[in-house]
């Protein structure tokens, strides 16, 4: 039977054609020149098409990541065959498949967004039906419009890969592409649905004058745990919703949830163990920045607004995913040689590092090379969209071109499938419960806190001494 | 045997160190970070007090809000252009239209055409540009002369911000008389608020009436903004005022630079604090694109003012500039009753629709006229006056 693009990813072997770290510094080289150049056409203020509005660059970039999920790790690649993918050239692949997610991209958005959900349910999807509303430009209809469909694809940006990673695609793990493709798709995108009217829909409810009472509930229920009535405060979780997931998957190789060997329990505690990692991050994201900018006051504009505060705090958790996936994708999830917990805990702990180093150089030189402004909040300036353009470059370069032209792709032999999947199990066996561990888990905990609490004191410290935006 | 179960006992060690370490990070953050306890950490708020003097009484009178007449047409430029983050520079709007079409103009090809008759021609000037740039007749203006009456009774006047077209700001300046007092020489300052287009562009004019007269700008201007300083026919002094610096001018009157990142790729702006004998602070903003509170809060934190009071507001108030809405401005008007304003006399990028929510939520805002190309009552038009401290 055709297996399509099922464990393609874990069955294909990347060859470097050079040691690293040349390999890894050719693919950054590679992957950064056409991040710039696709900027330029497609996002840049100063360029030719000059998407980033910002929202409607924004959303297409959003949903842009959703749909490369959806080939890879939904629809495993389908309707292309295992053949095609071992076979054809990277830069054959990597077009033909782009060019799909591209078209798929925009029927979403033109389709289904615009066209159906926005002519058919609600209105503020489609910017045409927003433009009979008193003194509505056409400019903030399709801001607008963007808008509520990037809410929904930070939603789906979550919960579609969360199925796959957290839940393994049950209840339809054993069925045939597209079926399960198609299952998962439109069970998450329910999902979705159901959590945006939770979330978001509010947020919308109460963008237009007068508050919509009766079908949105205005104020939203956050506001006073929040301190904003801005849907911003979803955004902030959900993002780290997102990023977690994707920590689980790349750095941690789905540590600590796959010692779990209930199945069930393993997947539900890890889609809720998913979530609370987010919500941990969530709450300390938001703390570190008052720890450096003071509280936030509400009703203030730009860097002491709570509103933007949470948004903040998605648009940082962005800069822990870039370094994670860069050490997955081109570092072979470097270091290998020690336990699984320690390896985890080397590569969070360079992905902390390199994330601050990113967020530094990023709020330091970005509104030279993007033509975005200097300063850390700008109500029209996103850090997400050019992390995840970004990181969109790098889910086309890794799981549709194979690492080209660094990397050499080989299908592995039957044989070393079966020492993989052995090697794992042999990891696994290695993390069984033991008083050493007991004790390490104990003291480790204490020091964990220990290193929380450090935290809380070196930050406006490191703020102070640290310029990150030049005068 | 006993070696071995050393080694193996510190790599268990290590193993659950390695999860322990991991597992009681995210602990605290999860537990103690948006817990009530968290706010042991903030600093209390240390009051600076600085005493920038008190005056009797201010008057402000509005020269011009209307810094675009359509904001359709406005919005349509933007959006043609490629948003709000385009470099106001490159629009190909007045004065810098050099004939290429929208988004592909830039400062020095603009003022080509117009330099040699900055700042004495500027009927010709507005002329040629009228010609080389996108719609030239949508631009209008902001500026707002502000009279402050010392303790003794006498009256001193600045000028807030220049506008943007030439010719309606020419208009607007005869209007309310402000040429001649330029002329005069009674102006003793002009303060320009920040470098967007509708608040600074229109400087030729004020250099047209008194071209010595001494200017101070905010830190964080780009170089096409200092350039535009000088070819528009300045000659006085000009004063630099440093973001986070207080800048006293006379006694009840200082100004403040706020370095903010600013839509259409502006940095910095400069707003203004009076300190009225009696009443309270009044806060004097061009755009308050910082945000109306911070401007409260920064004055809490920076200044000492009468009977600990925020009595008066004037200006735009950047909440709804283009007529578009956010739930954060919804944050806005549910918070600023608590500060305790007494009369609140805001217009231009403050919205209509913002205003008439703070009319609703029934705070003290002082009505127009909507005379002189100004829309709607809802808040002060051009031509209307405000006093704090006195009546006009």
């Amino acid at each position: 039977m055709e297996r399509y693009g099922t464990g393609y990813l874990e069955e294909r072997k990347l060859i470097p054609r050079w040691p690293q770290p040349i390999a890894a510094i050719v693919a950054l080289g590679v992957t950064l020149a056409v991040f710039y150049a696709s900027w330029w056409i497609f996002q840049d203020p100063r360029g030719w098409l000059r998407m980033y509005t910002p929202y409607v660059g924004y959303m297409y970039t959003r949903w842009w990541l959703i749909m490369l999920i959806w080939m890879v790790y939904i629809f495993n690649y389908w309707p292309f065959k295992r053949s095609w993918l071992e076979n054809s050239h990277p830069l054959v692949k990597g077009a033909v498949l782009t060019a799909i997610s591209v078209v798929i991209l925009w029927v979403l958005i033109k389709g289904f967004f615009e066209s159906v959900l926005g002519n058919f349910g609600i209105a503020y999807f489609n910017p045409e039906r927003l433009m009979k509303l008193p003194r509505m430009t056409e400019f903030f209809a399709l801001e607008y419009a963007s808008l509520a469909c990037l809410m929904f694809a930070a939603i789906a940006s979550w919960l579609s890969p969360a199925w796959v990673v957290a839940c393994e695609e049950v209840p339809w793990q054993n069925m045939s592409q597209p079926a399960k493709g198609i299952s998962i798709l439109v069970f998450t995108f329910f999902l979705s649905t159901l959590i945006y009217f939770m979330t978001m829909h509010s947020h919308m409810g109460i963008l237009y004058y007068p508050w919509q009472y009766f079908t949105a509930i205005a104020p939203p229920y956050w506001e006073k745990f929040a301190n904003t009535v801005s849907g911003n405060f979803h955004v902030a979780w959900i993002m780290c919703c997102t990023v977690t997931v994707w920590l689980v998957e790349t750095i941690w190789e789905r540590f600590p949830f796959k010692l779990i060997r209930t199945n069930w329990l393993r997947r539900v505690v890890a889609f809720f163990g998913i979530i609370a990692i987010a919500w941990a991050m969530h709450f300390f994201l938001y703390f570190a920045q008052e720890l450096t900018w003071g509280p936030a006051i509400r009703g203030t504009r730009l860097i002491n607004a709570p509103d933007w505060r949470w948004l903040h705090v998605g648009e940082m958790a962005v800069f822990f995913l870039v370094p994670a996936l860069f050490l997955t994708f081109y570092c072979n999830n470097w270091p290998r040689r020690f336990s699984l917990p320690v390896n985890v805990f080397v590569r969070t702990v360079i992905t902390l590092a390199a994330a601050i180093a990113l967020y530094v150089f990023y709020y330091k030189t970005s509104h030279d090379y993007l033509g975005t402004q200097k300063g850390f909040m700008h109500e029209q300036q996103f850090p997400m969209i050019p992390t995840i353009w970004l990181i969109n470059i790098w889910l086309v370069h890794h799981w549709f071109m194979d690492n080209w032209p660094a990397w050499k792709m080989v299908p592995k032999t039957a044989e070393e499938i079966a020492a993989d999947h052995a090697a794992e199990k042999a990891q696994l066996a290695d993390l069984r419960w033991n008083p050493a561990l007991g004790w390490g888990l104990g003291a480790g905990a204490l020091c964990g806190l220990a290193v929380y609490f450090i935290a809380l004191s070196v930050l406006p410290w490191a703020y102070k001494n640290i310029t990150v935006i030049p005068k | 045997m006993s070696e071995e179960k050393t080694t193996i006992s510190r790599r268990g060690f290590l193993k659950g160190a390695a999860m322990g370490v991991m597992g009681g990070t995210i602990l605290g953050m999860g537990v103690y970070s948006y817990s009530p306890w968290r706010k042991s950490y903030f600093p209390e708020v240390k009051r600076k007090l600085a005493d920038i003097g008190v005056c009797k009484s201010v008057k402000v009178t509005n020269i011009s809000e209307t810094s675009w007449f359509e904001n359709a047409v406005l919005m349509k430029d933007i959006k043609e252009a490629g948003g709000l983050l385009v470099n106001q520079y490159s629009y190909n709007w007045p004065p810098f239209g050099d004939g290429t079409g929208l988004g592909k103009g830039s400062y020095e090809k603009g003022i080509a055409k117009i330099k040699h008759l900055l700042p004495n021609n500027l009927e010709e000037a507005w002329a040629v540009t009228e010609k080389l740039s996108v719609s030239p007749q949508n631009a209008g203006g902001f500026a707002a002369l502000i009279e402050i009456e010392e303790l003794d009774g006498r009256k001193r006047k600045f000028l807030l911000d220049s506008g943007w077209s030439y010719k309606w700001m020419d208009e607007c300046f005869k209007r309310e008389g402000i040429d001649q007092m330029l002329k005069n020489k009674e102006i003793e300052a002009f303060i320009i608020s920040h470098e967007h287009f509708d608040h600074f562009w229109g400087i030729p004019v004020v250099y047209k009436y008194d071209p010595t007269i001494t200017t101070y700008y905010p830190q964080g201007f780009y170089p096409e903004g200092l350039q535009y300083l000088k070819d528009a026919g300045h000659k006085g002094k000009l004063v630099e005022v440093k973001s986070g610096e207080l800048n006293r001018l006379i006694p009840g009157l200082a100004t403040y630079n706020f370095p903010v990142p600013i839509i259409c790729r502006v940095y910095g702006e400069q707003s203004i604090y009076v300190n009225v004998k009696d009443h309270g602070l009044v806060s004097i903003t061009g755009c308050c694109h910082f945000g109306i509170i911070q401007f409260s809060e920064t004055a809490f934190r920076e200044i000492k003012y009468e009977k600990d009071q925020l009595y008066g507001i004037y200006g735009g108030l950047h909440i709804s500039p283009f007529e578009d809405w956010d739930p954060k401005y919804d944050d806005l008007v549910l918070s600023l009753g608590k500060y305790g304003f007494q009369r609140i006399g805001c217009n231009h990028c403050t919205g209509i629709l913002c205003a008439k929510k703070f009319i609703e939520a029934g705070y003290p805002v002082v009505k127009g006229t909507a005379r002189n190309r100004s829309k709607d009552t809802a808040y002060l038009g051009n031509g209307d006056k405000i006093g704090y401290g006195t009546e006009v």
